[in-house]
């Protein structure tokens, strides 16, 4: 396994990134609670965050190396066992995100939930035993990259939008109340998280449609309720019927982040537990 | 008394309390839906979907925050058009199984475990095509790769064309989708002379599936004025767990071990048997290709609907983010205010 050293040094570089992210919130929080000021913290917080979107640049392209690596031993892409699946996320959600924190100053709080939440993955990764896929005869058809490449997506801004929603939540305890003290009202960042989520339903849409155009190539069916039709189905609607909860019953912010943080969830079980816990899941693999 | 106008009732139906409570009835039903048992009634999907439908045309035609934006309205109308296209396919399809031999021509009598919508009117009288040879790549481990189905069809000009397909590729012939299957074999042909003459009859009897029943290759037949005759295929395939492997019908030979009444004889292509009733020649060995029936000729469609109405709900997010660029117009300006000491706190509609 030539790969293995790559991911362990990938995996090491996000941990750094989550360390140093969490040391520069919380140094900001205690500086501004007692200077009581941005501009007197700004210039040590901007280096806090160059290091964090460093170590997190570094960790993708490990694992872009990881990921190279190992599809050149095995012959196929990561798109089979909960390994590679795994590390295909780690890598896709590590590279939206990382491109997000640059773009979006307002977003890099959020490092604080969102990579201790790819620990997750990493821990879970590290766990599973890395063997070696075979590459089921459905699978060489060019929807299966738009399928998988719209689901990360999709996932990539569910994640940014739980990000949000945790700060949120964090916030309203008296400890992290002091530490997101520099972060704009919950109304502004509420908002954001939910473009965020109209954002991943254009993407779960897509996702949903490739795949079930993928699924009538493959098995001769677009649509058949198998477990991950379903999971995914149901995962589709909670989202859509969280977006029009919000706007129907101007539902409190803490409880949106909530919804929030339930589509992910419900993606996480859909995406890595679905598909390896069911054997009827997506039939033609077996 | 109150009195109910159209426009009061239609608010009503367009009620967005209403669009939840038919979103969760609507879960309940895909729920009860996975994997399609079959205690479960179609309409636990049909009954919130015809709620949903009618929710929404309510709310299209009453409701100036959906059919006043340009986009929403194109993705709720979607969503429609998604949910009655399904209803036309349901009522249209048809689905079913094929086991056909190398050599012969598909005909709908062979047709088996066919599920078709009250409404399907395709031309399946109208396929033609004649099975070819196939082959079917194995990794080590028995792990099946890539299945090559030849087939010819008529080219209409009097002649035939050759097709391969196989997985992913079906085979496309009058809005039917012929799929290869794992579900593939052997099949000796067989004839049977009757003593007198007077029976003459020449069939395959197809084995179970190669090569997941490798280790039980057997079957029976029993012809017009004959006893059942048991059979037992012995196969030479090149088969190896260990290595890569090609199944090839044409490369492989098969020992055929008849058994009538107790009594056993080995035949080779070419050779026969004389039993009570008749004599039986064992003629050749060919393969069989399972294929998997479907029909919907709402697919194409379906795929328009799906992209229109995703395509709406795009523009819709475009829509919002041109009209205010990601919130971060909000953001920005607090962190200035911030930083001279006063933070906004008005809430805003999304
Ligand atoms: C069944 C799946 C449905 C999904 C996934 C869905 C999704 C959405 C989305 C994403 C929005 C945009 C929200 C925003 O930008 O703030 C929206 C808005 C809306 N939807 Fe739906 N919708 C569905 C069904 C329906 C139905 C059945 C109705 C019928 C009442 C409906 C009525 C509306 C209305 C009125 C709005 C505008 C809300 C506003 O801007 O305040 N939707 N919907």
């Amino acid at each position: 396994m030539t790969e293995l050293p790559w991911l362990y040094a990938g995996i090491a570089a996000y941990a750094f990134a989550a360390i140093a992210a969490l040391v520069g919130v919380a140094r900001l929080g205690t500086t501004m609670a007692t200077v009581g000021g941005v501009s007197s913290v700004s210039e040590s917080q901007r280096n806090n965050e160059r290091l964090v979107l460093l170590l997190m640049t570094t960790s993708v392209i490990l694992l872009t190396i990881t990921l190279a690596d190992r599809w050149l031993r095995i012959g196929h892409g990561p798109f089979v066992n909960l390994f590679e699946l795994l590390i295909s996320q780690l890598f896709s959600l590590g590279l939206v995100y990382t491109i997000a924190y640059w773009r979006i100053p307002v977003l890099r709080t959020t490092s604080v939930v969102v990579l201790p939440l790819m620990g997750v993955l990493a821990v879970w990764v590290m766990v599973l035993e890395p063997s070696d896929s075979v590459f089921p005869p459905t699978y060489h058809n060019p929807w299966l990259w738009a399928h998988v490449g719209f689901g990360k997506f999709f996932l990539a801004f569910c994640l940014i939008g739980t990000g949000l929603a945790g700060v949120i939540l964090l916030r309203s305890y008296g400890f992290f109340k002091n530490l997101f003290r520099h972060l704009p009202d919950n109304v502004i960042l509420d908002k954001l998280a939910w473009r965020f989520m109209l954002l991943a339903l254009v993407f779960d849409s897509l996702m949903l449609c490739a795949g079930a155009v993928w699924a009538q190539d493959a098995w001769g069916r677009y649509w058949a309720w198998d477990a991950l039709e379903t999971s995914s189905f149901l995962n589709w609607l909670l989202l859509g019927a969280s977006i029009h909860a919000r706007t129907t019953y101007n539902v409190p912010i803490r409880l949106g982040a909530v919804l929030i943080i339930s589509v992910l969830v419900f993606a996480f079980v859909t995406y890595f537990g679905t598909p390896f816990y069911s054997e009827a899941a997506h039939k033609g693999v077996i | 008394m109150r009195i109910i106008t159209i426009s009061g009732v239609l608010r009503r139906l367009a009620s967005t309390k209403l669009t939840l409570l038919w979103m969760l009835l609507l879960a309940v039903g895909a729920a009860l839906s996975y994997d399609n048992p079959e205690d479960t009634s179609i309409w636990v999907l049909i009954v919130p979907m015809s709620l949903l439908a009618l929710n929404l045309i309510a709310a299209i035609i009453s409701n100036p925050r959906i059919n006043r934006r340009g986009g929403l309205l194109v993705f709720h109308l979607g969503l429609l058009s998604i949910v009655v296209l399904a209803a036309i396919g349901r009522l249209t399809h048809m689905d079913g199984r094929v086991e056909i031999i190398s050599g012969a021509e598909f005909s709908p009598e062979i047709v088996t475990d066919i599920h078709s919508g009250p409404l399907h009117s395709g031309a399946l009288a109208d396929v033609n095509f004649v099975q070819g040879p196939f082959t079917v790549e194995y990794r080590p481990q028995m792990m099946r790769g890539l299945t090559y189905s030849q087939v010819a069809l008529p080219d209409n000009k009097g002649g035939w064309r050759e097709a391969v397909v196989g997985d992913d590729r079906p085979l496309l012939v009058e809005g039917y989708r012929f799929y290869t299957t794992f579900n593939k074999g052997f099949a000796p042909i067989l004839s049977w002379t009757s003593h007198d003459g007077r029976v003459a009859e020449t069939g395959a009897v197809h084995m179970p599936s190669y090569p997941l029943f490798d280790f039980k290759q057997s079957n029976s037949w029993t012809p017009q004025g004959g006893d059942e005759i048991k059979f037992w295929l012995q196969l030479e395939t090149g088969l190896t767990t260990e290595e890569a492997w090609v199944l090839d019908g044409r490369r492989a030979t098969g020992t055929l071990v008849v058994n009538v009444s107790g009594e056993r004889t080995e035949l080779l292509p070419g050779e026969s048997v004389k039993m009570a009733g008749g004599t039986l020649r064992y003629e050749q060995l060919t393969t069989w290709m399972g294929y998997k029936l479907f029909y919907d000729p709402t697919l194409q469609w379906m795929f328009l609907a799906a992209f229109i109405t995703i395509a709406g709900l795009a523009a819709h997010f475009w829509q919002k983010l041109a009209a205010e660029p990601l919130g971060l117009d909000d953001a920005l300006r607090h962190e200035k205010q911030h930083a001279k000491g006063s933070v906004p706190a008005s809430r805003s509609a999304a």
